[in-house]
């Protein structure tokens, strides 16, 4: 720590390499392509040469590293989910991310929070035991909590609402944590690149070669690029890469929005959401709260804001934290969450050989990025899927095998 | 040269200044009182009075004063002690504001943590991305530093809700943005005969008129003029001292007042928005006394403030030319002005500031500003000669000028947010240095700076070619007018940046982001607009890149040696200016509905509980008695007499029609088509994939009259599916949603027989009216429908009536079972009620993925019909294995360990098999009994299963056969 | 907010409006494979472009068909369902957007 600091201070020149190479000219062939460098593609690539030594691989984005919905959510990690297999899969993760800064050796401020989910009504208070009861089940830290523990995490909370729907209790899930988003796709790509993974930007993949049924390659603003095993991990822009392959899924492409405020003096400790008032926050280690609500009510393929979401967030923030009336929300932004019928994730080998997908995020695919990474990983170095996904995949629709997650996931973030 | 020396520096009376003389106001700040007028803002009048060091940087802790006096910059913010983050830049002064800077230790002048500034070269851009994680166990211990350090003002938990209206406005054209452009278009289209929104945050109209006089009448004159034109037009509404916080769909624009949000729809935007003045970036450019030359203009000429004693004008523009005539004007020595062009002297300017005796040193930089010794203000300047092509600097030459303050005068960027929101395409005009729209969306429109015209008469025509184009666009016909593109110098040098080796020169003041952290940054790989902004957090802070965001772009064009236009623009979110909690969320509504009898319920102490948008009675409160105690004795009212309670808020719904039997056998699993009038049938609903929706009841009130009762919660999805399906099958069938139209009591019990009968004129005899019977006949004179219902009592019927009749029936109900009895019971209690008979409820013992194999619903799913919504899916369920199935459970009549809830598990041989729904118990059976999901292999009547208890004992259930009780 | 055209009742806001998804043509239930039926039920076409959408006008309860573009959000023309489009409303533009790409670029 001391020595890093002295390094910067003493160093006189600055001698800090780059991150990632600047790859501009793209091999004739890699044994894997990933397309999308966001944080899971990253992390993908990343296991795919640690854990398996695959390092002859492309990492083909299309912007820049990080710039879609790993940049744009609000950085929560938590693994309290409803289903078995979720919970497994999801606390998988927060194990990765727990090691992850040192792992990477960048500093992710991946700080515990806690993370309390509360109930609003009774209704509310049955799924939250229910979510309770399966987590610690599978050894995952949950419990429902009365309104005094709330208030004793968070005083500043309104537990009436301004009066207008009261708090009945919470689910309190301790490992719930934020991170520093855009420092993940960062210290992945430094990682993979280092391990010899090429990362190219401003690359856009304007079409898959398959010959039957299996892929050969992809075509792209650079050139042809040929590869027997392509991982689309592209989130929002999946409908666009499976039409490429013919491919149906039942995504459906919802903006989710957030907003920042102003930075002010820390007082926010822990994550709160509220479903029944579709709000989530938590403070930044900026000082900003940063705010999200649940998806747009309907299907568009862009990141525009509306004043509809942030009316009614505000709104019910306010009736959160009444003394918040003159606080101002400096920034909104909007993501596109490719969201499935069941709430779960889209994961694992598909009907084409060699298309491998990471898709189906919906609004929880921030906390999945070092798990979906290792285990999309194994699943392109087997060609079979990774035993925690399992259930995640895509062929659970034909055979009407979807997933639980759906009872828990009016806001769930 | 001591600082808060409060020297005064206001002016003698300026024509057209903003301040009332007349009207003296006190106040303080940092625990000084000092006074001020009104119309200033709280800097002006702190300037005024000589005090210069007004707040301290976020990162470093650095004094600083007024750098734009615009809000494009958040150097001073300030606490009144209940409002925090207040920008003095902008806010109006009040009597009797005790003020202090947000974000210091020890006041602003003796800031303890301008100790993070001296070690500042610890702290690279980005190095906390490489420190303090390693060890992880310590990180904990740093971030409580790192936490504390962060943030700028404190919030006020005791701060009062305040909940602002919220106004909708519709005009023709909202010109956004009120200096000459702006003026000249809302004058050109409301002469037109169009209705004309214009919105200027300032206090006063006239953009740049109001300060930008080169020490002349002319700018003042041209106000005057347009000023006149203003008053003369009624069909302009303005709204001063607001601006519009971005551009949404459809051209909407909420435009933020003091008094709260007024969303805008018009039919046509002209963005005249003008440009924000971008700092040169040299080392200590942003010690206070250093400000730009269009805020030291505002000081002189809104608010008769002298901005230095003696100063140096550091320009690349015309502009700063203007700015050293007015601030002569305004009694500065200027002891120089430095050009950092070649071509300085074919300024307009030059002769009449050489006649003046100012000294101008082309091809020039300001190297560095002295800072005084206290490091509070500027007690010189280096100057040196400059080489702009490469950007270097010659310091052998330098030349060192004292002076108490910096004019700034370098260029400018576009205020263009809102046009970027609405989806602008924007190219780089080298002529100006400046992204200028190249395509706008229909009905967007562009004036002035914004739109790169400079030349102040042009301004003007330029706003007249917009109005035009907007006329035209609404279909009006005008003439199109034509202005001429920029001619002379650039009004924005191409590379205001003066490197030096020390650094501490700044691009970004939000962040104390110097030059060197932009190409460490690219250095690193962030080479990337984006990644660069994410990394250095350039443009992050508050004032969300108004002032640096253009330089940001620049270095990274240089760094990377590409032209500006390769390196592009980072995006430009809402809002324009942060914008309160309290303004957005305005008097945040609480939608919800009550039935007729809602204030019956209050009287009788009902605890009430949300469902849906309704509040119904969860059970009324006994007083000495608990909520569970209070249930049970609701339930043995009903058990043993009769109860009474509000079902008012359930969906109601008639189809009728030629077709409703074939309509409601489509929709619903059950068959209708064959159903008797007079009588009932259980309507299960399915979406396509099979999944339980809803359920309720069909009457068969007439030949062509269905009647459905449906879950309250649902109500409103439901009759929206039935009219989707309706518009599909295009049958012979009306859908009527009468939920609120009608009332609905439902009294159930041994004796609900008996109390009803004597309300009505019907044979209610088992015989006459057996379950499932449904008739309308008159009750107290006017017309109900009644319904042998089932599903909380053996006997029990629901009384539908017209809602304004509901209580009226309900009173009537009470006082008819008086000698009975009757007790009013609450959904609770309807819960408990409903198990004891082995009912399942939708929603509560179903999710979201339920298929009616899993409730043993078999009996409601009629598969010999030829088509209803799901059947398909579940032909393909049916042959899949099940995984769990709904059964009945009691507990033995003795336990008394850990009480199970619901959601409560279902394991076996630790492995999750399913999980109670309903749990409760039963005073009519005795002990507890529940509903659960077991593991299908385990369904058998009799057969054992485990629930793990909240303590992690684990109860034994038996399955048994509903009803759990011998009925009566 | 957005405006969309009701064909019942003209230009509402779209907090009046509720989303009804993507129409499907339902095969026959009587001649398709349980894979075409499933894949009816589930399956999406989820790529942007101009898709013909249901929407339910919440105060009227109309459900209606609107062509939109998914990824401009630019509705091109709403009716009943069953019945003859009508003629394009130029009202109705808020600004034709390029692809994706430039609107990210710009926006």
């Amino acid at each position: 720590m001391a020595y890093q600091l002295l390094k910067f201070a003493l160093g006189g020149e600055y001698k800090e390499p780059r991150f990632f190479r600047d790859c501009q000219t793209p091999k004739k062939s890699y044994d894997a392509i990933i397309i999308g460098g966001g944080g899971h593609g990253l992390a993908a690539a990343y296991y795919l040469a640690k854990d398996h030594g695959i390092t002859n691989v492309a990492v083909l984005e299309r912007g820049y590293i990080g710039g879609g919905n790993t940049g744009r959510n609000t950085a929560i990690v938590r693994s309290n989910y409803l289903t078995p297999d979720g919970v497994n899969f999801y606390d998988a993760s927060v194990k990765l991310f727990q090691g992850l800064s040192t792992e990477l050796d960048i500093n992710l401020f991946y700080t515990n929070r806690g993370h309390f989910t509360l109930a609003h009504s009774e209704s509310a208070m049955r799924t939250m035991r229910w979510r309770a009861e399966v987590n610690k089940h599978v050894g995952v830290k949950s419990e429902v909590v009365g309104t005094d523990e709330i208030s004793k995490a968070c005083p500043q909370l309104d537990i009436s609402c301004s009066g207008k729907s009261p708090i009945l209790g919470a689910l309190y899930h301790e490992p719930g944590s934020i991170a520093r988003h855009d420092a993940v796709a960062w210290g992945y790509a430094r990682a993979a690149d280092s391990m010899g993974v090429e990362i190219f930007q401003n690359t856009e993949v304007q079409s898959i070669d398959v010959k039957n049924d299996q892929v050969q390659g992809v075509q792209t603003n650079r050139g042809y690029i040929a590869t027997g095993k392509v991982l689309s991990a592209v989130a929002g822009f999946t409908p666009r890469i499976t039409k490429m392959v013919n491919l149906k899924t039942p995504i459906v492409i919802q903006p989710l929005q957030a907003c920042v405020t102003e930075p002010m003096k820390p007082w926010l400790d822990t994550i709160l959401v509220s479903g029944s008032l579709h709000v989530y926050v938590s403070q930044s280690s900026r000082g900003e709260l940063v705010m999200g609500s649940a998806l747009d009510p309907y299907e568009v393929h862009h990141t525009k804001s509306t004043f509809d979401f942030v009316e009614g967030l505000t709104s019910h923030i306010a009736d959160m934290f009444p003394f918040l009336s003159n606080v101002k929300v400096v920034r909104q932004w909007a993501g596109m969450a490719d969201v499935t019928p069941d709430f779960a994730p889209l994961m694992g080998i598909t009907p084409i050989k060699g298309f491998y997908l990471d898709a189906g995020w919906g609004t929880w695919g921030f906390k999945a990025t070092p798990i979906s990474g290792k285990t999309m990983a194994h699943t392109l170095a087997h060609d079979k899927a990774h035993d925690l996904i399992h259930s995640f995949r895509l062929s659970r629709f034909d055979e009407y095998e979807l997933t639980g997650e759906k009872g828990a996931a009016s806001v769930g973030h | 040269m001591s600082y808060q020396n409060k020297d005064n520096m206001r002016l003698a009376k300026k024509i057209g200044e903003w301040i009332d003389r007349d009207k003296v106001i006190k106040f303080s700040f940092e625990g000084e009182d000092y006074t001020g007028y009104e119309g200033d803002t709280i800097t002006s009048a702190l300037w005024a009075n000589g005090v210069k060091v007004l707040g301290r940087s976020f990162k470093y802790h650095r004094a600083r004063g007024v750098l734009s006096l615009a809000n494009h910059d958040v150097n001073i913010l300030v606490t009144d002690g209940v409002d925090t983050n207040i920008r003095a830049d902008v806010v109006t002064l009040q009597s009797g504001m005790t003020l202090k800077v947000v974000n210091t230790e020890g006041g602003v002048v003796n800031d303890k943590k301008k100790i993070i500034d001296s070690i500042s070269a610890l702290l690279p851009v980005g190095f906390y991305y490489k420190a303090f994680h390693s060890p992880a166990v310590l990180f904990p211990f740093w971030e409580k530093f790192i936490r504390k350090a962060a943030g700028l003002g404190v919030v006020n938990f005791n701060y009062p809700r305040i909940t602002q209206r919220k106004l909708n406005a519709y005009c023709d054209v909202l010109v956004i943005g009120a200096g000459p452009s702006g003026l000249s278009a809302a004058l050109m289209a409301a002469s037109n005969g169009l209705e004309v929104i214009l919105v200027d945050e300032n206090q006063q109209l006239g953009g740049s008129l109001v300060y930008d006089r080169a020490g002349g009448n002319a700018a003042k004159e041209m106000l005057d003029e347009l000023s006149v034109k203003m008053a003369e037009t009624p069909n302009i509404k303005v709204y001063t001292g607001s601006y519009a916080a971005g551009y949404y769909a459809d051209h909407m624009v909420p435009i933020v007042t003091a008094k709260g949000i007024t969303k805008v729809r018009a039919k046509t935007v002209i963005a005249a928005t003008g440009a924000f003045e971008q700092p040169p970036v040299f080392r200590h450019n942003d010690l206070p006394g250093v400000m730009l030359g269009s805020a030291a203009q505002r000081l002189i000429y809104r608010y008769g403030v002298k901005p230095f004693n003696t100063c140096v004008v550091v320009t690349a523009n015309a502009h700063g030319y203007r700015v050293a005539l007015d601030l002569l004007n305004a009694g500065c020595t200027v002891v120089a002005l430095v050009d950092m062009r070649a071509e300085a002297d074919r300024d307009q300017y030059v002769g009449e500031l050489a006649r003046k005796g100012v000294k101008i040193y082309s091809s020039y930089c300001v190297y560095e500003a002295l800072p005084s010794k206290s490091k509070l203000g500027v007690r010189g300047v280096t100057i040196c000669p400059f080489d702009e092509k490469n950007g270097t600097s010659n310091t052998a030459n330098s030349i060192t000028l004292d002076c108490d303050g910096i004019a700034m005068s370098a260029g400018w960027a576009p205020a263009a947010a809102l046009l970027y929101q609405s989806g602008m395409g924007v190219r780089f005009d080298n002529d100006i240095q400046q992204f200028v729209p190249n395509s706008l969306p229909n009905g967007i429109f562009a004036a002035g700076k914004v739109n790169g015209v400079y030349n102040i008469k042009q301004r003007g025509l330029d706003g007249m070619r917009a109005a035009a184009a907007a006329l035209q666009y609404l279909g009006k016909s005008v003439e199109t007018i034509n202005v001429d593109h920029h001619q002379g110098a650039s009004p924005s040098h191409f590379y205001p940046i003066v490197m030096h080796p020390k650094g501490k020169n700044f691009v970004d003041f939000d962040e104390d982001i110097a030059v060197k952290d932009f190409i460490n940054a690219a250095q690193e790989g962030f080479d990337n607009i984006e990644l660069m902004k994410r990394f250095t957090t350039v443009g992050m802070g508050p004032s969300q890149g108004k002032h640096s965001n253009m330089n940001a772009i620049r270095i990274l064009a240089k760094i990377r040696n590409l032209p500006v236009e390769k390196i592009g623009t980072t995006t430009a979110r809402p809002f324009f200016h942060p914008t309160p909690f309290g303004h957005l969320g305005g008097r945040s509504f609480h939608a919800h509905r009550l039935t007729t009898i809602h204030m019956w319920h209050k009287a009788a102490n009902a605890v009430f509980v949300d469902v849906g948008a309704w509040s119904r009675p969860a059970y009324y409160q006994k007083s000495g008695l608990s909520r569970i105690e209070t249930l049970q004795q609701e339930a043995i009212a009903v058990r043993q007499s009769v109860g009474i309670i509000d079902g008012g808020t359930l969906g109601k719904i008639e189809v009728c029609g030629p077709d409703a039997g074939l309509f409601l056998e489509r929709f619903y699993t059950g068959k209708y088509i064959d159903q008797k009038v007079g009588t009932t049938r259980y309507a299960l609903m399915l979406d396509e994939s099979g999944v339980i929706v809803d359920d309720g009841i069909a009457s068969r009130l007439a030949e062509q009259l269905f009647y459905l009762t449906v879950s309250t919660s649902n109500a409103a999805a439901v009759y929206r599916e039935m009219q989707r399906w309706l518009q599909i099958w295009q049958l012979n069938v009306g859908l009527v949603n009468v939920t609120g139209a009608y009332g609905l009591i439902n009294i159930a019990g041994p004796k609900s027989r008996d109390v009803l009968a004597k309300l009505v004129d019907i044979e209610l005899s088992e015989a006459n009216f057996p379950i499932g019977s449904a008739l309308e006949t008159q009750i107290l004179g006017f017309s109900a429908r009644i319904i042998r219902v089932g599903f909380v009592a053996n006997l029990a019927y629901e009384i539908h009536m017209p809602s304004a009749q509901a209580l009226n029936a309900w009173k009537a109900l009470m006082q008819s079972g008086v000698k009975e009895g009757i007790r009013p019971f609450g959904t609770d209690t309807q819960r408990l009620l409903r198990l004891e008979l082995g009912h399942h409820m939708p929603g509560y013992d179903t999710d979201g993925l339920t298929i009616p194999y899993e409730v043993g619903a078999e009996h409601a799913l009629a598969m010999d019909k030829p088509f209803f919504v799901g059947q398909r899916s579940l032909q393909i369920i049916a042959k899949k294995p099940r995984n769990k199935i709904l059964v009945s459970f009691v507990l033995p009549l003795d336990y008394s360990s850990e009480m199970p809830q619901d959601c409560n598990l279902v394991i076996d041989d630790g492995v999750i098999k399913g999980r109670v729904t309903s749990v409760s118990y039963s005073p009519a059976a005795k002990c507890v009994i529940g509903l659960a999901y077991v593991h299908p292999t385990q369904n058998q009547l009799g057969a054992t299963f485990e629930i793990r208890t909240d303590n992690g004992s684990l109860a034994k259930a038996t399955i048994v056969k509903t009803p759990f009780f011998n009925a009566e | 907010m957005k405006l969309l055209n009701c064909p019942m009742n003209g230009l509402r806001p779209l907090g009046e409006f509720i989303y009804g998804g993507e129409y499907r043509e339902m095969p026959n239930p009587n001649n398709s494979s349980d894979l075409e039926w499933a894949s009816y039920v589930h399956y999406r076409d989820n790529a942007p472009g101009v898709k013909k959408e249901w929407w339910f006008h919440s105060p009227s309860g109309t459900w209606f068909i609107a062509e939109r573009n998914t990824l401009s959000d630019e509705v091109l023309n709403t009716y009943l369902f069953g019945k003859a489009p009508f003629p394009k409303n130029e009202n109705l533009s808020d600004g034709k957007l390029g692809d994706e790409k430039n609107t990210e670029l710009s926006a």
